[in-house]
């Protein structure tokens, strides 16, 4: 905001004042042990019109500027100081209220966007499966997971795999909502909303294929390793 | 120097100390009013309790207590939706009250998918777990996939629509 922003330029321009001013005059009257030296013994002969009618008026304005001087000092320090304060307490409290701090899903909008493409095509692939060439998504699988998720992944496809072959079996899953839960630098939690239509063709079978769409809700925790995000664990809410 | 002048010099040196702290502080208050990811994050995560909540709101139902869980339907809503809801009230009540259901539901995760903070309007996404009770029959636990549309009123975030995620059939 401009006021505040012109507070504080208001208040650097007040607090600068004291500094930049011109130095005060020597006070003469408290430093005895230094006047002698300093002051020049003047011929009788000058005349007295030089110093000395200038001089009453500015020991009348020291007299008065003395204890003013600090007084200003110490009232800046405190108004500047308690501005300080202030200042302080509500940044805190606004950086506070923005409660989730290392979360940057949404407000990096590359990154979150980044996130859920690679989410949703890899969970596209990774539970699409086709009897006639699982090697494709074998294949896949290694670039698309990480950690605890390869393991994961690898018995929940064990029964799929077992009957694929017996059972022409093709599924086919489509992410149709993706929603970013969390991002934190390297790490993303997302809600992934799928449908999974699996079609078989049992041998022989006199009508032909039989499909069979199912709907599926899991939260995805994905990792970037080497500028690709994989997946790390899939949790279902099942139970 | 004598003790004035130290006396003064020390209280310009104290001056000029606040005001580099006050300056500093000045920044930093400034800083955080205008970080706009911050701002953002903040909001995001308004939308999202709100939304969260609204949507558990609107899968909450006690047959014994039928006008409060309508009014929080009523608080948590805004638009077409509470329209709708308003416009399907006779009936829904008649059913409850005939069926004696007492339905309960848990968030089991949620996401904001879309937040425009210009036009305040917002898309989540909630998976849910609702739970239905009636008299003689144990009580069936169904999870769904809801996809909610918010808007930002004088009252804060509101559900405006809500839906299941399509699935082909179903």
């Amino acid at each position: 905001m401009t006021t505040t922003r012109q507070t504080i330029n208001h208040q650097r321009r007040v607090a600068a004042r004291p500094t930049t001013a011109p130095p005060p005059p020597p006070v003469v009257g408290t430093e005895p042990a230094e006047r002698p030296p300093r002051r020049r013994p003047r011929p009788e002969a000058e005349p007295p019109t030089g110093p000395r009618p200038r001089s009453r008026p500015r020991a009348a304005l020291r007299g008065l500027a003395r204890p003013r001087k600090p007084l200003l000092a110490v009232l800046l320090t405190l108004l500047l100081g308690g501005f300080a304060g202030y200042a302080h307490a509500r940044a805190n409290s606004l950086e506070a209220g923005a409660a989730d701090h290392d979360n940057t899903a949404l407000t990096d909008a590359v990154r979150s966007s980044q996130v859920k493409g690679g989410v949703t095509q890899a969970v596209n692939t990774l539970f699409s499966y086709d009897y006639t060439d699982p090697a494709r998504t074998d294949d896949a699988a290694g670039g698309l997971l990480t950690g605890a998720a390869v393991q994961q992944y690898a018995s929940m496809l064990s029964a799929v795999r077992a009957d694929a072959s017996k059972l022409k079996l093709v599924l086919t899953t489509t992410v149709t909502d993706c929603g970013l839960e969390q991002l934190d630098g390297d790490r993303a939690q997302l809600l992934v909303f799928a449908d999974q239509r699996d079609t078989t063709a049992a041998a022989g079978a006199r009508a032909g294929t039989d499909s069979e769409d199912s709907p599926a809700m899991f939260t995805v925790s994905a990792l970037l390793v080497k500028g690709t995000w994989r997946i790390s664990a899939i949790t279902t809410f099942s139970g | 120097m004598s003790v004035a002048a130290s006396v003064t010099m020390a209280a310009r040196g104290l001056a000029v100390l606040a005001a580099a702290a006050a300056a500093w502080g000045g920044w930093s208050w400034y800083a955080a009013a205008h970080d706009s990811s911050a701002a953002l994050a903040a909001g995001r995560d308004q939308v999202l309790a709100a939304g969260e909540q609204a949507v558990q709101n609107l899968n909450t139902l006690d047959w014994q207590h039928l006008s409060t869980g309508l009014s929080t339907w009523d608080q948590s809503t805004t638009g077409d939706l509470r329209t709708q809801l308003d416009q399907g009230q006779a009936d829904f009540t008649k059913q409850v009250e005939q069926a004696h259901t007492v339905t309960t539901a848990k968030v089991l995760a949620g996401a904001v998918t879309e937040l425009d903070e210009h036009t305040g309007s917002a898309s989540v996404m909630v998976a849910l777990q609702v739970t239905v009770s009636a008299p003689g029959s144990s009580p069936s636990v169904k999870q769904s996939r809801l996809l909610g549309q918010l808007t930002r009123t004088a009252q804060g975030w509101k559900l405006s629509d809500l839906a299941q995620a399509s699935t082909t059939d179903s």
